[in-house]
């Protein structure tokens, strides 16, 4: 109980000092806030998705930030924030329904254009030569990446186990190899 | 979405220093004393030469109904007050019904007794459009001080904070009427007067969400004040 009423008495300083301008102890508050701020949202909206959850305390600050002027220092400060908190929250709840109201969930994804082209879901391979050819003309390390965990399908750890490289360098690999791949086969199309 | 820790920096970069807002009890005087010389001003201009003050102020009633609609104007510019800032009580936001009922009372009673003296005759209603003009004239300048001062509040409450707003401001242009239209029978007063605040506060709530916003939210995080 103690404990709680000094760091609300510590959030006061911070806000007294806020007020008057100091940007060091906003950003000291701010940043001491934000565990605070991301329990309390997931205490209120315990199914919110990770990146709406920061939305929602990123939404708190930018109230927190507008509203700051009626906090009066004399007072108790977490209870004013709480107030802005379960505001937020539940505003932004209300936003959620509104939203998801205009949403329809479907079980099978409609056909993004007309055109066929870009719907090849079930479509044929491409051209296995060419890629063959692809993975030939490639760097050793990457080819060597490629190989191992795109074509024989092994595990990170197989084929670090498998060659005798590093994950962290055979994730590296794999990834230019990819990237190289899409634009050599790319510009093959075009 | 934004980096949590780079929107503090900029919040923390952007933070000029605020003046406090005042508690909600310094701000209702600061709302009286601006709108008492614009109803003082009607009031002179307005008030008929032949009426006689002091048989005026001898009505019981009379007093009873001006007392309560300063009473009215006061809690609900409170309560008004109080809602711009998180963590006041919510239960200050009820105190102005209680004087609004006992002014429903005390206009019931009025129209009772009318019935019982003159009959239907006593109730009869006809659109008094001079006391119009005065009322918007009552009235303009305290909305306008009200409107300001709460938008310089958080907008937790906006229709609620808006409607006791638009009923303080009612409360008191009534009050300021009542004194220059002293005959008027009960169901006039009732009618027109209670009526006409209902109205006024019902389409201040209607419009609050749109004077009263979390600025982020509907113009994006800049410019921020």
């Amino acid at each position: 109980m103690a404990e709680s009423s000094e760091r609300d008495q510590q959030f006061a300083l911070l806000m007294r000092a806020t007020q008057a301008g100091d940007r060091e102890a906003y950003a000291q508050l701010l940043h001491t806030l934000i565990p605070l701020l991301r329990r309390a949202v997931r205490r209120q909206r315990a199914l919110l998705k990770p990146q709406d959850a920061e939305d929602l305390v990123q939404d708190i600050l930018l109230s927190l930030h507008q509203a700051r002027r009626s906090y009066d220092p004399d007072r108790p400060f977490l209870p004013w924030l709480m107030a802005i908190v379960r505001n937020r929250v539940t505003d932004g709840a209300r936003r959620y329904i509104i939203r998801s109201a205009h949403e329809v969930v479907v079980d099978q994804l409609p056909e993004t254009f007309s055109d066929a082209d870009p719907n090849t879901i079930d479509g044929p391979y491409g051209d296995p030569e060419a890629l063959r050819l692809a993975v030939k003309a490639l760097p050793d390390g990457q080819r060597r990446a490629i190989e191992l965990l795109k074509l024989r399908e092994m595990s990170l750890k197989e084929a670090a186990a498998h060659s005798g490289i590093s994950i962290a360098a055979l994730k590296v690999s794999v990834h230019r190899g990819m990237t190289a791949l899409r634009r050599t086969l790319a510009g093959r199309h075009q | 979405m934004m980096d949590t820790d780079a929107l503090i920096q900029e919040l923390a970069n952007s933070a000029a220093p605020v003046r406090r807002l005042p508690a909600p009890w310094a701000r209702m005087l600061l709302w009286l004393a601006l709108s008492a010389p614009v109803l003082a001003a009607v009031i002179w201009l307005m008030m008929p030469s032949d009426i006689n003050p002091v048989a005026a102020i001898a009505d019981r009633r009379f007093l009873v109904e001006e007392a309560v609609l300063l009473v009215t104007a006061l809690t609900a510019a409170f309560a008004a007050f109080a809602s711009i800032v998180p963590g006041y009580d919510r239960r200050i936001l009820l105190v102005p019904l209680l004087p609004l009922a006992i002014w429903l009372a005390s206009l019931g009673e009025g129209c009772w007794r009318n019935w019982v003296a003159l009959g239907a005759n006593g109730l009869t209603l006809r659109p008094d459009w001079d006391c119009l003009p005065p009322a918007i004239l009552i009235g303009m300048l305290p909305s306008i001080a009200m409107v300001m001062m709460l938008r310089r509040g958080a907008p937790l409450l906006p229709r609620v904070s808006i409607a006791l707003g638009a009923l303080a401001v009612a409360a008191l242009a009534n009050l300021g009427l009542r004194l220059f239209h002293v005959g008027d029978a009960s169901v006039m007063v009732l009618f027109w007067h209670l009526g006409g605040a209902a109205v006024l506060a019902g389409l201040a709530a209607l419009a609050g969400r749109r004077v009263m916003y979390w600025r982020h939210t509907t113009s994006g995080v800049g410019p921020m004040r």
